[in-house]
């Protein structure tokens, strides 16, 4: 079974980030870059199913400039067989990045897709959706646990109230959550043999799609600044200030 | 001119920090609490194991060790980033196998020595320590008197050698002794294998050092050694003793470089917290002034350092660059360390922070291996000679 994981080149998660001062855009000038967390799990994800001999082989893409590579490096490094990049410039939405994926799909024939459930960049959570309509492909978000069973696979997944456990046909997509998996370190034996991996580069135009913007970002801004706390006096004047201030309560 | 690392050692650089942060700095509070008790700032057999098999499980082992004995023979470029990180903790825990004897032992040993000696090392398997100063006799070699007398076919070591790390638990000492009074340091110094049960050899103290470090002194009294314990050509020990001394400066700069860098973030998040007259410590010109110079120091520390490197992995000469760097780096990390306890204030002073810990250890580096004013002679004499 052939696994293909989608990485994501995003600001690392211990990074501050901060608005640029024209409301453009984040500020991402001397910023630490690292691949998006979840993207790290769904790369575990794979890992784990050829190392339980369910995958024969996984395939790293990331959608982006040259730098972008480097995540692909670290997806190599974590235990991919090969990685692709499909070049593009700039800020690429989700229905692109949908619609490329797509395309990458239809070249490689996986019979899963694994995809974090969303880039701790925008935040979109609509990437493995999107797939799944363009692909006709079932899909499985918020996976906590993924289990292969014979020509489907079993999805447990994080809902509101609880976990829910879908059983997908393969082909099928698995978005990731938090709790899938605890993702390794690439040991420094494998950094270098990611170095060896094949790494092949698409062009949009290659996969039959052409990166049209549908979204514009209009202002970019800091979240309002938080109230310092105050002590209050008593468990009552607690009560209180819950009901009639801050009126969580009632 | 490419600043950037290549991507590989980025990602290791990643990878030790990760170590550092998930391994390392989690035992730090324990080793200052022991420090704090007059025990010594130490980790204890278990801990050290645990911290073996996870650097050998991440591939960490042997980072400079060559390919032939399973190291990854790395650049010192790359181990430049390495030890930034390694540098933070404080926790005393070096990646092993500890580099410069293994620099030393890889230039000199003859292929008996290399089984006997830098194999296991490298393995792991055997602790190495060095004995260089004598009493009286630290940064001017030329003033060494522990001698070796080739007698029949044994070589007879007799003298003193003090602040040795590590004489408690050392399987064997490089030690250097003066073969040839007449030719001095260029000619009369030899490095000998001397293992530590070698009847004769015997720690005559245990001297407690800052930090809850220690040191010890060795007292050799005819020492009786086969003539295959001649580590390297007679006469010619000067030059891979200082190969392995160029080796621990640099490791020291780069230590000296994640000690301050942390020292600095500890200041850059604290400052804005902490008010005083009515504005955050942050806002105050002189704490300014501390960040933007300890910024600048730094950078330059680590230019430096970088560029050392790269000499060294070309093959050049480093003498000059090492010594302006370790005196550069020692000396700028105390001064940051020190305005970072300055900002900290009283909490500063504590040994719950690792503030007054990072100083002590760069206290030691500004002395070990060279004290800064000798470093500076050899930079000013290099230049001065034209």
């Amino acid at each position: 079974m052939k696994v293909l994981v989608a990485v994501k080149r995003v600001v690392d998660y211990n990074v501050k980030v901060r608005a640029k001062a024209d409301g453009s855009d984040v500020d991402l000038n001397n910023v630490k870059m690292a691949i998006n967390p979840f993207c790290e799990i769904a790369v575990e994800e794979a890992v784990r199913l050829k190392e339980a001999g369910t995958a024969t082989e996984v395939v790293a893409v990331s959608i982006g400039d040259k730098a972008c590579q480097e995540q692909i490096r670290t997806a190599l490094a974590l235990g991919a067989d090969r990685g692709i990049q499909v070049e593009t410039e700039g800020a690429v939405e989700p229905l692109v990045v949908a619609k490329l994926l797509k395309g990458v799909i239809e070249k490689e024939q996986p019979q899963l897709v694994i995809l974090g459930k969303q880039s701790i960049d925008g935040d979109n959570n609509q990437t493995g959706q999107m797939l799944g309509a363009l692909t006709n492909m079932a899909q499985g978000t918020f996976a906590s646990e993924v289990a292969i069973d014979g020509d489907k696979v079993n999805v447990t997944r994080e809902v509101d109230g609880g976990l829910q456990t879908v059983s997908l046909n393969l082909p099928a997509i698995v978005t990731t959550d938090l709790r899938l998996n605890e993702p390794r370190y690439a040991s420094l034996p494998n950094i270098m043999k990611a170095k060896k991996k094949p790494l092949d580069v698409h062009t949009p135009a290659d996969l039959g799609v052409e990166p049209k913007a549908h979204l514009t970002t209009l202002k970019v801004e800091p979240p309002a600044e938080r109230q310092a706390g105050i002590m209050v006096e008593s468990v009552e004047q607690l009560v209180d200030k819950l009901k009639n201030e801050a009126k969580v309560i009632s | 001119m490419d600043f950037e690392l290549p991507e590989e050692y980025r990602m290791l650089e990643e990878l030790v920090a990760n170590f550092v942060a998930d391994h390392l700095l989690p035992l730090e509070p324990e080793v200052l609490a022991r420090e704090a008790v007059g025990v010594g700032a130490y980790i204890t057999a278990e801990e050290r194991e645990a911290l073996d098999a996870t650097s050998r499980e991440l591939g960490l082992w042997g980072l400079d060790a060559p390919e032939s004995m399973g190291g990854m023979d790395l650049p010192a470029i790359a181990l430049v980033a390495v030890n930034e990180h390694v540098g933070k903790s404080m926790v005393p825990y070096v990646l092993p196998p500890d580099s410069p004897n293994l620099r030393m032992l890889d230039a000199t040993v003859n292929d008996e020595q290399r089984s006997r000696y830098l194999e296991p090392y490298v393995r792991g398997e055997t602790v190495s320590a060095i004995a260089i100063s004598e009493p009286g006799a630290g940064s001017d070699p030329a003033a060494m008197k522990t001698s070796a007398v080739l007698r029949g076919d044994e070589w007879v070591l007799n003298g003193r050698k003090i602040w040795i790390s590590k004489a408690d638990i050392a399987d064997h000492f490089i030690t250097m002794a003066v073969t040839d009074k007449a030719q001095g340091a260029r000619g009369g110094i030899s490095a000998f294998l001397v293992d530590s049960d070698t009847p004769g050899l015997s720690v005559a103290r245990k001297i407690p050092m800052l930090g809850g470090n220690a040191t010890y002194e060795l007292e050799l009294s005819d020492c009786r050694l086969p003539a295959s314990a001649l580590l390297g050509e007679e006469g010619k020990g000067f030059a891979p003793m200082q190969l392995r001394l160029s080796t621990r400066r640099l490791e020291m700069a780069t230590w000296c470089i994640g000690i301050a860098q942390r020292a600095l973030d500890m200041l850059v998040e604290y400052a804005p917290q902490r008010e005083t007259f009515g504005s955050a410590l942050s806002d105050k010109q002189t704490v300014q002034n501390w960040i933007a110079e300890a910024e600048t120091d730094i950078h330059a520390a680590r230019l430096m350092a970088w560029h050392t490197a790269w000499k060294l992995d070309r093959g050049d000469s480093v003498r000059r660059e090492i010594s302006m760097l370790k005196a550069h780096a020692t000396e700028m990390a105390w001064r940051i360390v020190d305005r970072s306890m300055q900002g900290f204030g009283a909490m500063g002073m504590t040994k719950e922070l690792p503030l007054q810990q990072m100083a002590n250890e760069v206290r030691l580096m500004r002395i070990y291996d060279g004290p800064t004013e000798i470093h500076k002679w050899v930079v000013a004499r290099d230049i001065l000679r034209g």
